[in-house]
C-alpha cells in the first residue's frame, strides 16, 4: 500500500503542494491526473523522494525516505519525463543498468534485460546505441529499464511498484496501447503501479483509480468511473469536456469540446 | 532456453566480454611498455644481460644498478601510477560531470594542485614548525591534493545546476581557476629565492625526470588509494549516465558517491602532479578511446583506463628521452602533442551534439 | 702567492679526479674555462648553454644545466662532471652521486678574484693547476686592469640592463646580479637599485631609472615592429631612448665571468663611452 498524508511541497517560495493525501493499493492501476501546473509530478516526485517534502509517505508500511537507496530501489522503479543519456551505451547496457539496481549479475541480468525489451516491442534493438533512436523509441528502453527493476510484481518483501511519469506521452498510439497494457498486465500480477497522465480516454481505460489535481490540492480520488465525469473535469480544466460512453466492449470515451463563443 | 544461449554466445548490445579481453590486452601492452621503458635509454645498459646476470647471480655492475635501479625503475613506477591515476581522474571527472571532455588538466584542477604544491614549495618554510614536522615530505602532495580538491569543489559548484552540468561553463570555469592559479603562482614567485624558482619551473612543464624511490614512497600510496577507491564508483557513475535522479531511483546512494569521487580526483590528480607536474590530455584520450572500443561501462571503463594510461605515458616517456638523447623532452609536450587533435576530434565528431 | 695557496689548498681537497678523461662540462664560462685551459679534447658531452668555443657545439648536448637528465650524463660513461653552481636537478646529482662518478662543483664569479677562483677550482679538478693558476693570475690581473681605466671616467653612464622585453614587459637586472657586476666594473652605474636579482619594471621605475644606455643580451631586443626596445613607450622617453643608445652583447660574453671576461669588460666600456 502506497499511502501519502498532508503531503506539502514548497519549490523556492511558491508552495506546489497544499498538504494533499492519496492513497494507492497494490493490484491496481492509479492514475494522477491535472492541467499543466497542478503538481502532477511535482507529486510524484515527493513520493519517489526527489523532492523534499513534508508530510507522513509510507510504502507498504516503510518511509521511503528513511529506506536505504538500495533496498529502496528493490522495491520500485521510477520511469521520469526526461532521460538523456551522457556516454554511448548500447540499448541492452542501458536495460541491464535496471537489472543490476536489483541485484541481477551475469547471463541473468543480461537475460531479463532481454525480456524486458521484448515486452517494450524492442526485441533485436540490444545491439544499437540508445542515443541514436528516437524519442519514443528511447521512452520504451526506459520503461524496459524500469521494468527489469522491479521485474517480479511480487518480492519477498511485499508488492512491487512502478513511478511512471506520463510513461506514454511520446508514443505512437499502438505504443502507447502496448505500454499502458504492461502496466496494466503488472497489476493484476500483484505489483503497484502510479502513473501520471494527460490522455484522460487511455485513463479512462486503464485506471482502476484516479487521483484529480487541481492547484496542489486533491479535487477528487476514486474509482474511475466516479472521477472521469464531465462535470469533475470540466471544474478542474476550465473547458466544456464530454465523456461518452461508446463501442463494444462499451468503454468512456473523453473529449474536450471547442467553445463556440470563443470561435467568435 | 534463453539462459543457456546466454551462457553461450555473445549477446548483441553486450561488450563486457570485448571488454575483458581488453583488459586482457591491455596488461600484455602495459608489460611491453615497461620492457621497452626499462630496456631503451641513452646510457647503453642491456637489460637481457643485467637481468641474465641477476639470474646467474653474478650481481649487477654499478653502472647496471644505477641505470636500472636508480633510474630507470622508479622512472617506469612512477610513469605507471602517474599514467593510471590521470586516465582514471578524467574517466571519473567525466562520469561525474556526464561529458566526455571533462579532464582534471583542461578544467582546472591540475592547476589547482599546481598551485597548491607550489604554496607548499615557497611557503613551506611559515608553518609552525610542529605542523612542518609532522607533515614532512607529505607537506608538497598534500598541498597539491588540497588546491586540487578545491578547485574541483569550486568546479562543480559552478558549472553544475540540478545534477545537469554546462560544458560552456564548466571549461570557462576552469580557464578561470587556471588564471587565479597562474596569478596566485606569479605572486608566489616574488616571493621566492633562487633555489624556489628552480623547483617551480618544474611545475610548468611536466616530467618524470625527477623520479626517485623517495617521492614515489609518498604518492603511490596516494594514487593506488584513490584508483582503489574509484572501483566503488563504477556502478554509480553508470547510473549517473542517466542523471542524478535516475541513480538515485536505481539505488546508488548519489550525493554520498559524487563526495568520494571529488575526493578520489583530488587525491589521485594531487600526488600525480606532485610527482611530475603537469601532464595533460592522458585523462581525455584514453578514456574516449576506450568507450569507443569497448562500450562506457565504469566496471571496465576504470580499470582499463588505468591500463592504458600507465602504457600511454610509460610510452610517451620513452619518446620523450629518446628523441633528443642524451637531453630530454618535457614529456607534457609529447602527451600535449598526442592529445590536442584528438580533443579537437572528439569537438568536431560532437559538434551539435555536445550542448556547450 | 695568494693564487698559488689557493690551488694548493684546492687540490689537497679530496676530489679523487686524477687525470679524468671523459668529462662532462655543465655551464657556458665553465666550458670556456676548459677550453682555455687547453682540455678540450677530455670533454665529452656538454649543457645547452655551453656556446663557445664554436668547436663544443659538436658535442653531444645533456640538456639545459638546470635540468640534467642523469641518464643521459650516464651514456656518455664520463669519470668527471664538471658543473657551475646551480646545476641539476637536486634528484640528478642524487643519482650521479650513487653511480660514483666525482661532481665537482664551480663556485659561481661576480668579480676578478671570483674568476680566478673559478679558473682554478676547473683547474684543480682538471689537474692542470700551474697552468690554471698563470692563467687565473693573468686574467685577474686584466680584469683588475681594465676595471681600474673604466672607472676613471668622470661622468658614469647609467646603464639599464634589460633581460627580456617580451610583451613589452621589462625585465631589468636590480643589484647583485652578474648585469649588475658587469656595469660595474666597465664603469657605468647600474640605473636600477630598489630591489636584487631580475624584477619586471613599471613604465614610472623606467623613467624614474633615467638610463643613459640600454644593455641586452644579443637577440632579445627584437619585436617592437622592427624599432627595437627602445620604441618601448617608457624607455623611450629617457635619455638612452631619446639618444638612441642600445648596446648589444653576447649573453655568455658578457655575463659568463668567465676567462673572456677581462674583454668584454673592455668592450662593454668601450660601447659605453664610444668617445673614449
Amino acid at each position: 500500500m502506497l499511502e501519502a498524508r498532508d503531503i506539502t511541497v514548497d519549490l523556492g517560495k511558491r508552495r506546489i503542494l497544499h498538504g494533499l493525501s492519496l492513497a494507492a493499493a497494490p493490484g491496481e492501476v492509479t492514475i494522477v491526473l491535472g492541467p499543466n501546473g497542478s503538481g502532477k509530478t511535482t507529486l510524484l516526485r515527493a513520493l519517489t523522494g526527489d523532492v523534499a517534502a513534508e508530510g507522513h509517505i509510507s510504502l507498504d508500511g516503510a518511509d521511503p525516505r528513511r529506506l536505504a537507496p538500495w533496498e529502496l530501489a528493490r522495491r520500485r522503479a521510477v520511469l521520469a519525463q526526461f532521460a538523456r543519456l551522457a556516454f554511448p551505451f548500447t540499448v541492452l547496457e542501458v536495460v541491464r543498468l535496471g537489472a543490476e539496481a536489483a541485484g541481477e549479475v551475469g547471463a541473468a541480468a543480461s537475460a531479463r534485460s532481454r525480456a524486458a525489451l521484448d515486452k517494450v516491442d524492442l526485441a533485436g534493438y540490444e545491439g544499437r546505441l540508445y542515443q541514436e533512436l528516437s524519442g519514443g523509441e528511447q521512452a520504451r528502453v526506459q520503461l524496459a529499464r524500469a521494468l527489469a527493476q522491479v521485474w517480479e510484481p511480487k518480492g519477498p518483501e511485499g508488492p512491487r511498484w512502478l513511478f511512471l511519469d506520463e510513461p506514454v506521452a511520446s508514443l505512437d498510439v499502438a505504443h502507447q496501447l502496448q505500454v499502458m497494457e504492461l502496466a496494466a498486465d503488472y497489476a493484476r500480477q500483484g505489483g503497484g503501479v502510479i502513473a501520471v497522465m494527460h490522455d484522460l480516454t487511455l485513463t479512462a481505460l486503464f485506471a482502476d483509480k484516479v487521483v484529480l489535481l487541481d492547484a496542489g490540492h486533491v479535487a477528487a480520488e476514486g474509482p474511475t468511473a466516479e472521477v472521469i465525469r464531465a462535470d469533475r473535469l470540466a471544474r478542474v480544466y476550465g473547458c466544456r469536456i464530454d465523456v461518452i460512453a461508446a463501442g463494444d466492449p462499451q468503454r468512456l470515451i473523453v473529449t474536450p469540446v471547442p467553445d463556440p463563443r470563443a470561435a467568435g | 532456453m534463453v539462459a543457456l544461449s546466454e551462457a553461450t554466445g555473445p549477446v548483441a548490445g553486450d561488450r563486457r566480454a570485448r571488454a575483458r579481453r581488453a583488459t586482457l590486452a591491455l596488461v600484455g601492452l602495459v608489460l611491453l611498455a615497461s620492457w621497452a621503458a626499462l630496456a631503451t635509454g641513452a646510457a647503453g645498459v642491456s637489460l637481457p644481460q643485467a637481468l641474465g646476470r641477476l639470474v646467474t647471480g653474478t650481481g649487477l655492475t654499478l653502472q647496471e644498478q644505477v641505470v636500472l635501479w636508480d633510474i630507470r625503475l622508479p622512472r617506469l613506477v612512477t610513469g605507471l601510477c602517474v599514467g593510471a591515476a590521470l586516465a582514471v581522474s578524467g574517466a571519473v571527472m567525466q562520469g561525474l560531470f556526464r561529458n566526455p571532455l571533462a579532464d582534471p588538466g583542461l578544467v582546472g584542477v591540475g592547476a589547482g594542485a599546481g598551485l597548491g604544491a607550489v604554496t607548499a614549495i615557497v611557503l613551506g618554510g611559515l608553518l609552525p614548525p610542529a605542523l612542518a614536522a609532522l607533515a614532512g615530505i607529505y607537506t608538497v602532495p598534500i598541498a597539491a591534493f588540497l588546491g586540487g580538491w578545491a578547485a574541483t569543489l569550486i568546479l562543480y559548484r559552478v558549472s553544475t545546476r540540478a545534477g545537469r552540468t554546462s560544458v560552456a561553463t564548466m571549461l570557462l570555469a576552469g580557464i578561470a581557476l587556471g588564471a587565479l592559479a597562474g596569478a596566485v603562482t606569479g605572486l608566489l614567485v616574488y616571493a621566492a629565492d633562487d633555489q624556489q624558482l628552480r623547483d617551480l619551473t618544474f611545475w610548468g612543464l611536466g616530467s618524470l625526470a625527477g623520479a626517485s624511490w623517495a617521492k614515489l614512497a609518498v604518492a603511490a600510496p596516494v594514487m593506488l588509494a584513490a584508483m582503489a577507491g574509484t572501483l566503488w564508483l563504477a556502478r554509480g557513475l553508470n547510473g549517473l549516465a542517466l542523471g542524478e535522479a535516475a541513480a538515485a531511483h536505481m539505488g546508488v546512494p548519489v550525493q554520498r558517491m559524487k563526495n568520494l569521487a571529488i575526493l578520489a580526483v583530488a587525491a589521485a590528480t594531487g600526488a600525480a602532479v606532485a610527482v611530475s607536474g603537469g601532464i595533460g590530455f592522458i585523462g581525455i584520450v584514453v578514456p574516449h578511446l576506450l568507450r569507443l572500443a569497448t562500450g562506457p561501462d565504469h566496471r571496465y571503463l576504470l580499470p582499463n583506463a588505468a591500463l592504458l594510461g600507465a602504457a600511454l605515458l610509460v610510452g610517451a616517456d620513452i619518446v620523450a628521452r629518446s628523441v633528443i638523447a642524451p637531453a630530454e623532452l618535457p614529456i607534457g609536450i609529447v602527451t600535449a602533442l598526442m592529445g590536442a587533435p584528438v580533443f579537437l576530434w572528439i569537438l568536431l565528431r560532437r559538434r551539435g551534439v555536445v550542448d556547450l | 702567492m695568494k693564487a698559488l695557496a689557493l690551488a694548493a689548498l684546492l687540490a689537497a681537497a679530496p676530489l679523487a679526479a686524477g687525470a679524468a678523461e671523459r668529462i662532462v662540462s655543465v655551464g657556458g664560462s665553465v666550458t670556456e674555462t676548459v677550453a682555455a685551459l687547453g682540455a678540450l679534447d677530455r670533454v665529452v658531452a656538454r649543457d645547452t648553454t655551453s656556446s663557445w668555443p664554436e668547436e663544443v657545439e659538436a658535442l653531444p648536448d645533456v640538456g639545459y644545466v638546470r635540468r640534467l637528465s642523469p641518464e643521459g650524463v650516464l651514456s656518455v660513461a664520463p669519470d668527471l662532471i664538471l658543473a657551475e653552481e646551480g646545476a641539476g636537478p637536486p634528484e640528478t646529482v642524487a643519482v650521479l652521486e650513487r653511480a660514483e662518478i666525482p661532481f665537482v662543483t664551480v663556485p659561481d664569479a661576480t668579480d676578478a678574484a671570483g674568476v680566478a677562483a673559478k679558473i682554478e677550482a676547473v683547474g684543480a679538478a682538471l689537474d692542470l693547476e700551474e697552468r690554471a693558476a698563470t692563467l687565473a693570475g693573468k686574467i685577474e690581473t686584466r680584469i683588475a686592469d681594465t676595471a681600474a681605466r673604466a672607472a676613471e671616467v668622470e661622468t658614469p653612464a647609467r646603464v639599464l640592463f634589460v633581460l627580456s622585453a617580451e610583451g613589452g614587459r621589462l625585465l631589468a637586472s636590480g643589484t647583485d646580479t652578474a648585469a649588475a657586476a658587469m656595469i660595474d666594473l666597465a664603469g657605468g652605474v647600474n640605473a636600477v637599485t630598489g630591489f636584487e636579482g631580475y624584477k619586471p619594471l613599471t613604465d614610472e621605475a623606467v623613467l624614474a631609472a633615467a638610463p643613459d644606455v640600454v644593455l641586452m643580451m644579443e637577440g632579445r631586443a627584437e619585436g617592437h615592429g622592427g624599432a627595437g626596445v627602445l620604441s618601448h613607450p617608457a624607455l623611450a622617453q629617457t635619455p638612452a631612448g631619446q639618444a638612441g643608445r642600445l648596446v648589444e652583447m653576447d649573453g655568455l660574453y658578457l655575463l659568463g665571468f668567465g676567462p673572456r671576461t677581462a674583454e668584454a669588460v673592455a668592450d662593454l666600456h668601450a660601447a659605453l663611452y664610444p668617445g673614449g
